[in-house]
């Protein structure tokens, strides 16, 4: 439905700029509301870094619009029947932005660098299967194979990570090296300068293997302030901006503008402590659940762009069930929350219009993390709204450090009752990291959610590697999960984004942004 | 002379003691740069090999103690978050800091003191009236909103100087004077943003002043002696009001690297309050050590000067 408005929207559009031409020296003016934190792919993990990453350097194999993993820097790969073989046919025409040529011995470097524990990167154990590492063979310079341990279907994902270039890196420290904030890449564009707290220009690689990229060159600007950032939107120094939903109306009157809304990879969620004394009872997290009217919460924090969510992953992945009917929903209806209250042995207090059991009061704490407007008003909302069926429920607004210090610590029970978060998922469906009762307490299953059945179930779907067995294991998955109510999920917020319409060539509206194909974004020229 | 060598001999102990002290504190704030990951993909065996690479795993005085000998060898480090050296961190963003800065700084001090002089003589005439009713509007507008109305009016309105940033980046191969005054262009709301909340306070400070030293008997005895009006207030008054003016502005000497963090946020101003601000959410401790490093050196060195200003604007200090 969604996918369908915007592609009406984007037709709409191409047209309008169908008389433009593209300008062959335009540049292209973004903005990045923080620092990168340093350009190298194996040590980075913020978005800002990855952003620029993306246009400088390739994977051997990238995502598409469609979320569909294709080769990038091979021309074909093969994966074995077993599922452990990854054979890749590297292209012969690529050239590092230093005119090196591009081999095998590129590929095999970045995944044993990172395979090394000197190295300061969180990526490590995505090549380690089951504690077994990976082993790289190179056959010839243009033939890798990449064998794993035993079949693992995430694994595909993780070899998309961008290669480094082997003979700049050989010989340095890659923790403290100057290439980390002047790299060197494969990618369409190649990088020429950051000035901290400034911007970082990139301009256009003429030798890049793929179709020649259609703009000169790349600005980021970096603009910490949003609404600074809005401001220079509307005047016309970028192009591109993200618009929060209750600024909408006054960027849908600007003619500059056209106006793209889609989903991210996101969900927001509650997450309950499972090894609480009073949420450990499936019946009170189910009260909580009936208690909250979802879709109240979208109209009114989200201004209705968004849509109420019932399992933990995002419909724009493949994974996503096709038939929902099977999947639980504890929906608002305060009526049978006060009902499972009552089953669970609580008592209403007419008096102070409270639930009580053994004379104490049921009354529950929920941390927010400071800063996140979104997560500060439904929290309130959701206040009221256990208040209404005789549930209180505290707000603590946390500094994020301090909540991840709380969520993330090693003490079994953990010190809260409830959270107020959200996850950015992967392409790749697997969420052991999350549900899986090994990650507790050291890791992020931290509400200690514990169930055998999805326990097993996790380790099968992440050893099948055929798609369709695959859905089907996670839609059981994800239907024991919701049963469960480990979480109350809330919903999918709309990602809505203001494009100059001096920018042509954007790719369709989705998780994988609309610049997906950077070479194909061009800018026409100024009047 | 001897007594400045002396001074700064002193000071280095201080700073030692300051450093402990902070790093101590840093310490104390719940989590760490390997403990920041909330990130379905990251696994938690490689949070604890990435806090054993950083060295977090040994006690918090071995800490200090590895960070102090590096310092003594001219080794600041590097950061955990960006791999650059403190040093290169802080040394691109100081230009830009200063600049914004040293210059806010004298335009406050040029305009302070006729404002603050004339408003302090004139007691209660409309000039005064007007300065006074402008500083508690200064003081009073948050500069967060000051900055962005600033923003709104010159810039989207009446679209006469950039929104953001520091310098054109078109203009990198520019030369030095269309550089400069495109920078200048960009600093002029930051800086009257500054001017304003500024100017406010020092001004209320020097009027009392002011006002307190003309009613002083040496000031009735001056009148007494016929002693013009001009004279009595630039030869025997100015130079006591300014004494705690001098204060105030060696105590702000620190702040002129350190930059403002709101101003910087709201203008994307390439400055230290940016990079310390965000080194403090993410826990990077070798970048806030080297800026703490910085500033306690300049406030030491902002009191070392204040009080030379004291000496010789007034000699009997320096006789005691």
């Amino acid at each position: 439905m969604m996918v369908l408005v915007v592609g009406c929207k984007k037709d709409k559009s191409l047209n309008d700029w169908g008389a433009q031409v593209p300008d062959p020296n335009g540049m292209l003016n973004l903005s990045l509301s923080a620092e990168p934190s340093l350009l190298n792919p194996i040590l980075s993990t913020d978005a800002y870094s990855s952003e620029v990453i993306g246009k400088v350097f390739n994977g051997l194999i990238r995502i598409n619009e469609d979320l569909k993993p294709e080769p990038d820097l091979a021309t074909s790969y093969n994966v074995s029947e077993d599922g452990t073989i990854y054979t890749f046919y590297l292209r012969k025409d690529v050239k590092w932005h230093d005119g090196r040529n591009f081999t095998a011995e590129d590929v095999s470097f970045t995944f044993k660098t990172i395979m090394n524990p000197d190295t300061n990167t969180v990526r490590r154990s995505n090549y380690y299967i089951n504690k077994k590492p990976i082993s790289i063979i190179i056959v010839n310079d243009y033939v890798l194979k990449i064998i794993s341990p035993e079949p693992f279907a995430p694994l595909l994902m993780s070899l998309g990570i961008e290669i480094l270039p082997e003979h700049i890196l050989n010989k340095d420290d890659i923790n403290k090296s100057k290439f980390n904030f002047n790299p060197i890449g494969t990618g369409p564009y190649k990088f020429v300068e950051w000035k901290s707290g400034q911007y970082i220009k990139l301009v256009r690689n003429e030798n890049y293997f793929g179709p020649k990229p259609k703009v000169k060159e790349i600005l980021y600007k970096i603009i910490p302030d949003t609404n600074t950032n809005l401001v220079s939107l509307s005047k016309q120094e970028i192009d591109m901006a993200g618009i929060p939903a209750k600024d909408l109306k006054r960027f849908e009157k600007d003619e500059n503008l056209e106006i793209f809304q889609y989903q991210k990879l996101h969900y927001s969620y509650i997450g309950i402590n499972q090894v609480h004394p009073i949420l450990y009872d499936i019946r009170v997290r189910k009260a909580i659940s009936h208690a909250i009217n979802k879709d109240s919460l979208v109209r009114s924090v989200l201004k209705g762009k968004g849509k109420a969510a019932w399992l933990p992953t995002s419909p724009e992945l493949w994974s996503y069930p096709d038939n929902q009917n099977n999947i639980p929903k504890y929906d608002y209806s305060p009526e049978k929350s006060r009902k499972l209250l009552v089953a669970a042995g609580y008592e209403f207090d007419h008096q102070k219009k409270l639930y009580k059991k053994n004379g104490k009061e049921l009354a529950l704490t929920i941390f927010v993390p400071k800063g996140n407007k979104v997560g500060e008003k439904c929290v309130q909302i959701i206040q009221q709204f256990l208040a209404q069926v005789g549930i209180k429920l505290d707000i603590q607004v946390k500094e994020w450090r301090s909540l991840l210090k709380i969520i993330n610590a090693s003490d079994n029970p953990k010190k809260f009752d409830m959270v107020m978060l959200g996850w950015s998922l992967g392409i790749d469906p697997d969420s052991y990291s999350i549900w899986h009762s090994s990650q507790y307490p050291n890791g992020f299953n931290f509400i200690g959610y514990r169930n055998l059945a999805v326990n097993k179930l996790l380790i099968a779907g992440r050893q099948e590697v055929n798609i369709p067995k695959r859905k089907a294991i996670y839609e059981e998955i994800y239907q024991k999960i919701a049963f469960d109510v480990p979480y109350i999920f809330l919903f999918y917020p709309d990602t809505i984004i203001g494009v100059n319409k001096r920018v042509g060539g954007l790719s369709r509206p989705g998780p994988a942004g609309l610049m997906n194909r950077i070479e194909d974004v061009f800018v026409t020229k100024p009047l | 002379m001897k007594y400045i060598v002396k001074r700064v001999l002193l000071a280095i102990p201080l700073i030692i003691v300051m450093t402990f002290i902070a790093f101590l504190i840093m310490k104390l704030a719940p989590g760490d740069p390997a403990n920041m990951y909330m990130d379905p993909s990251v696994s938690a065996q490689d949070v604890i090999q990435l806090k054993k690479n950083l060295g977090f795993d040994k006690p918090v005085g071995i800490q200090y103690v590895i960070w102090l000998k590096n310092i003594l060898k001219g080794n600041m480090g590097y950061s955990y978050i960006t791999s650059k050296s403190v040093f290169a961190s802080i040394t691109e963003r100081l230009p830009a800091t200063l600049l914004l800065s040293v210059s806010s700084m004298l335009l406050i001090i040029i305009s302070t003191f006729p404002l603050g002089i004339i408003a302090g003589a004139k007691k209660g005439s409309f000039f005064d009236n007007a300065v006074t009713v402008l500083s508690f509007l200064g003081l009073s507008i948050p500069t967060f909103w000051l900055g962005l109305m600033f923003i709104l009016f010159f810039s989207l309105k009446l679209d006469l100087l950039p929104t953001a940033g520091f310098m054109n980046p078109s203009l990198t191969n520019a030369s030095f004077l269309i550089k400069a005054f495109d920078i200048g262009k960009h600093m002029l709301l930051p800086l009257l943003t500054i001017l304003i909340g500024g100017l406010a306070v020092l001004t209320r400070y020097h009027r009392s002043g002011i006002i307190n030293i003309l009613e002083m008997d040496y000031i009735k005895a001056a009148r007494a002696r016929g002693l013009s009006e001009t004279r009595i207030l630039f030869k025997h008054a100015f130079k006591n009001a300014a004494l705690p003016i001098i204060t105030i502005l060696g105590l702000s000497l620190p702040g002129l690297i350190g930059g403002s963090f709101i101003i910087e946020y709201i203008f994307s101003w390439p400055g230290m309050g940016q990079l310390g601000v965000s080194a403090i959410f993410a826990r990077d401790y070798p970048i806030l050590m080297g800026t703490i490093l910085f500033s306690s050196a300049l406030i030491i060195m902002g009191n070392l000067l204040a009080d030379i200003a004291y000496a010789w604007i007034d000699p009997r200090i320096k006789k005691s």
